[in-house]
């Protein structure tokens, strides 16, 4: 899976280039983050371009967060569409990541901590 | 005879029908107005009718949001609807343009719709009352919307072959309809099965998580549900079920793609088929996740309309109410707690203070075996969460069943929702009860042994919940379309105005005597009976009298509804005719149609017994005319409006304190069937309303029966020593109504013997002897005929309006918007 990564102010930056995460693409996406997810303690995962997220889907974000978590980073998501949203607040994942509108948001978050 | 006065004129000067038809014809249908077939004709009508109901739906949404009003959703597993352009074309008041229309076409409208299927999306009286509610709704001018599933096969049809019922599927959808609108921008996301991980959350907060689960989608399709006058037409929205995309990727991925056809097909199975009652046992797991379905589907469609006005929920319950039709939907009460709490953040109390105002129960059954209950484990499977929520519901529960009885523990295990055992069981009908402001029963008889014999407990804990409202039917549709020769005359004699408040009928009790009415009256139930005689003949091959006594037992069949106590009257006069000479007072046909479930037996044997026994009387050449027996096969609604109208005696003869309300009973007298009934449900109102003297009863009470269970002290062989009952029941117990298949009625006769569940013996002397009555008062015509009159005259209370008038001031709060 194609990922734009883009390191702003420390921040690595990602950017899924798909419409759906699910169980069709939801492992490729673990590995094609993976390097992102050890390289940097910052990252902002902008969802923006999503616009179908799965129960695998969800899973893949999950670890992702927990994997950024395990090594004392801290993932932020951003730019959640109206059913990825929706999909979220089924699982109560709204309640479990650190959710901004856009990436300048998300990034400021950081350093405001 | 022209109705001129339901004549809508709004509707009649718009642009003229005819064009609407040749549109559809041309463009629809891609054909010239020659050579079509019926069924052709029927789909051109119905989207020209269609047109019409569009534009009056999209005028009654303007006006609903223009005053924010307050919505009523009905959520049912059944909508009995039956057949629609009918009813569209009265309620729209453009029958008679479309009589007249079709005339330039040469076609007869009557022939065209026998060219629709009946849409047989419920199984009796209960999918029915939905239907006649959104009549009602729609005819007050409410905004009350139906929520059910678009089933592809409806309730199965049945044919009788050698006797026996055989189901055959019905694929109503099978040429599409042309009254649904597909709306797959509303479709919805339904997440099913998975597993919940408990984590916290950003706060440290304790956080349950749904996570793996699997996706089904809803798509609804709207039918128009018109009212009286075509000023409002609200609609009944129903959902299919589709998989989450065309293929699950994963598996289509791994290149197989047979599977991932086979999934697609097991995700559509869920809007399949509609289950017969009391088959729940074969397939519960597609029938929890159907009802699932239904409720998840619903609430989420429900909440979305809400949030398009509303920021917040703090004026959910005052723009929302869900009745909830039977435990079918019970979920809702988990459902809506989810998508409160998980989905929109709201703290437990509060969501359960919404929860509770939003929501209203009727429960429908007093009989155990009908109390839905899920097993635990299959709950943990499909609904996880939901699952967690309703113990948590129920262990703030206990904690108030422990303060008012502390130390009762089988008064709290009697109440818990949740039942002990293997496996453990969840109680819809205690769900439904907690998390509902409202619980009602469908007539004063059930309300009050809801109260005192199924939940005295609830009761106690909370009397201010527990109301009646007792069932009504639409009059538009089983007097006004059903029986046209009785609403014209009425229409004459009354004028139009009992079309919306059926009270008017009183007006008729001056003429009960009069004797040009009864003259008149007597000659359409006439026309009625040569009209149903002909179906018969069509149907069982038998001809019958249409001066014979109609004598009529049509309904679900069940133990409990006691056909097989008719067919003991039947096999009484029967053989008082060829053993002791004694002819009946008058000659009788008895008409039977019911449908029982394809799993319940002895069931099925009674259809084969009524058929037998007609096979016997019917070729006895001693009998001649005197008697005839028959069970018509396929009952719908279709079939229901023509028997009622020809219906001289209604058969309500169900065991005291077992049928919650029947509405069949309110039809019957409706259109002047005279009721032969037990103490039981809506039979005693009928009762009440129709005076002492135009009905007949019998039979034990509900209490004495209740007690005779209680204490076992039924001891049916004692009534076997009264001659009457033994020479019948020994007659079951004999090969005469079974002489190619010995022994086959025997089990009947070992039945009544051992254990008569239902209290045919205890009720059989007391039933004979009412239906004496009814032979010596059939011969006195006039007096009959006003007893009927005054049937009719007196059935106002019974009219679905007046339950939904009911319903809407003391449960949902929902005004009229005109």
């Amino acid at each position: 899976m194609d990922l734009l990564v883009e390191v702003r102010q420390g921040v690595a930056v990602v950017v899924p280039r798909t419409e759906f995460l699910d169980a069709s693409s939801a492992e490729e996406f673990k590995r094609a983050i993976a390097s992102t997810l050890e390289a940097y303690k910052k990252i902002v995962l902008d969802v923006s371009g999503i616009q179908f997220v799965d129960s695998a889907g969800l899973g893949a974000l999950l670890s992702c967060l927990r994997k950024a978590a395990s090594g004392g980073g801290d993932l932020k998501i951003c730019g959640l569409t109206k059913p990825v949203r929706s999909v979220f607040e089924i699982a109560r994942l709204h309640r479990v990541f650190d959710i901004y509108p856009n990436q300048a948001d998300a990034v400021l978050a950081f350093d405001a901590v | 005879m022209v109705r001129e006065s339901v004549v809508n004129q709004d509707m009649a000067t718009q642009a003229p029908l005819k064009e609407f038809i040749e549109q559809h014809i041309r463009y629809s249908l891609g054909k010239q107005d020659y050579g079509l077939s019926q069924r052709e004709w029927f789909q051109a009508i119905a989207l020209a009718t269609r047109d019409r109901l569009v534009d009056a739906m999209l005028d009654t949404e303007t006006r609903y949001e223009k005053v924010k009003a307050k919505r009523l959703y009905y959520l049912s597993l059944e909508f009995l609807i039956g057949r629609s352009l009918g009813n569209n074309l009265d309620n729209l008041g453009i029958r008679q343009m479309c009589i007249d229309t079709l005339k330039d076409f040469d076609v007869n409208l009557a022939e065209v719709q026998e060219a629709e299927r009946d849409a047989a999306l419920g199984n009796g009286g209960l999918g029915r009352l939905a239907a006649c509610f959104l009549d009602s709704l729609a005819t007050l001018g409410m905004p009350g919307f139906g929520y059910g599933i678009n089933y592809e096969y409806g309730l199965f049809r049945q044919e009788i072959d050698n006797g026996y019922q055989v189901e055959k599927p019905d694929n109503w959808l099978s040429h599409g309809t042309p009254w649904q609108i597909e709306r797959p921008e509303d479709a919805v996301f339904i997440p099913i099965y998975g597993r919940v991980e408990s984590s916290v959350d950003r706060h440290g907060a304790y956080n349950p998580m749904w996570l793996d689960w699997k996706v089904l989608i809803g798509v609804p399709h709207d039918m128009p549900i018109v009212g009286h006058g075509g000023h409002t037409v609200n609609y009944l929205r129903l959902y299919s079920a589709r998989s989450s995309q065309d293929f699950d990727m994963q598996i289509f991925n791994h290149g197989d793609y047979i599977q991932a056809v086979q999934q697609k097909i097991a995700t559509e199975t869920i809007s399949k088929v509609l289950y017969p009652s009391d088959s729940v046992e074969a397939g519960r797991e597609l029938r929890l996740t159907q009802e699932y379905f239904l409720v998840a589907c619903a609430i989420r469609d429900i909440v979305r309309r809400y949030r398009k006005d509303y920021h917040n929920f703090d004026d959910f319950s005052s723009q929302v109410a869900i009745q909830l039709n039977d435990t079918h939907p019970a979920l809702s009460v988990a459902e809506l707690m989810r998508v409160l709490i998980d989905e929109n953040d709201l703290e437990w109390d509060k969501a359960w203070e919404i929860t509770q105002a939003t929501l209203g129960y009727t429960n429908h059954t007093l009989m155990p075996e009908a109390l839905e209950k899920w097993s635990v484990p299959l709950f943990e499977t499909l609904l996880p969460r939901h699952l967690q929520i309703i113990y948590q519901i129920n262990q703030q529960f206990m904690e108030v069943v422990t303060k008012k009885w502390p130390g009762d523990l089988e008064k709290e295990s009697r109440v818990s929702l949740i039942e002990e055992g293997r496996p453990k069981q969840v109680r819809m009908a205690h769900l439904s009860i907690l998390g509902s402001h409202s619980v009602n029963g469908v007539s004063e008889l059930h309300s009050n042994l809801v109260k005192t014999q199924l939940v005295p407990e609830f009761y106690e804990l909370f009397p201010e919940r527990f109301n009646n409202k007792t069932n009504g039917v639409t009059q538009r549709r089983w007097l006004l379309q059903a029986n046209p020769k009785l609403g014209n005359l009425l229409l004459k004699t009354l004028g139009s105005g009992w079309i919306t408040d059926l009270n008017k009928l009183r007006g008729l009790e001056k003429y009960a005597g009069d004797s040009s009415f009864q003259e008149e009256f007597q000659s359409i139930k006439r026309i009625n009976k040569e009209r149903l005689g002909v179906t018969i003949h069509d149907r069982n091959h038998v001809s019958v009298n249409p001066d014979s006594l109609f004598d009529v037992h049509i309904k679900r069949i069940h133990e409990y509804k006691r056909q097989l106590l008719k067919v003991m009257h039947i096999i009484h006069e029967y053989l008082l005719f060829v053993e002791d000479g004694k002819a009946p007072t008058v000659p009788r046909t008895y008409v039977f149609a019911g449908k029982a479930a394809p799993g319940y037996w002895a069931a099925k044997q009674i259809i084969k017994l009524i058929n037998n026994v007609g096979q016997v009387i019917n070729h006895d050449a001693r009998v001649g005319d005197m008697m005839k027996v028959v069970f018509v096969p396929d009952y719908r609604v279709t079939l229901a409006e023509q028997i009622i109208p020809a219906a001289d005696l209604s058969e309500q003869i169900s065991t005291a304190g077992t049928e919650a309300s029947g509405t069949s009973n309110m039809k019957f007298a409706m259109n002047g069937g005279i009721t032969m009934g037990t103490w039981d449900g809506a039979n005693i109102e009928i009762f009440e309303e129709v005076g002492e003297g135009n009905y007949f009863t019998f039979g034990l009470r509900a209490e004495k029966v209740h007690e005779m269970e209680k204490t076992g002290s039924y001891r049916p062989r004692d009534h076997y020593a009264n001659p009457d009952v033994k020479r019948v029941v020994d007659a079951l117990g004999s090969n005469l109504f079974s002489p190619r298949e010995p022994g086959l009625f025997r089990w009947i006769y070992d039945a009544l013997l051992e254990k008569d569940t239902y209290f045919h013996l205890a009720d059989l002397p007391a039933y004979l002897a009412s239906q004496g009555e009814v032979g010596q008062e059939f011969k006195r015509r006039e007096i009959w005929q006003k007893k009927a009159i005054m049937n009719v005259a007196r059935s106002g209370k019974f009219s679905s309006d007046r339950t939904i008038r009911q319903y809407a001031d003391e449960i949902w709060d929902i005004k009229p918007v005109l």
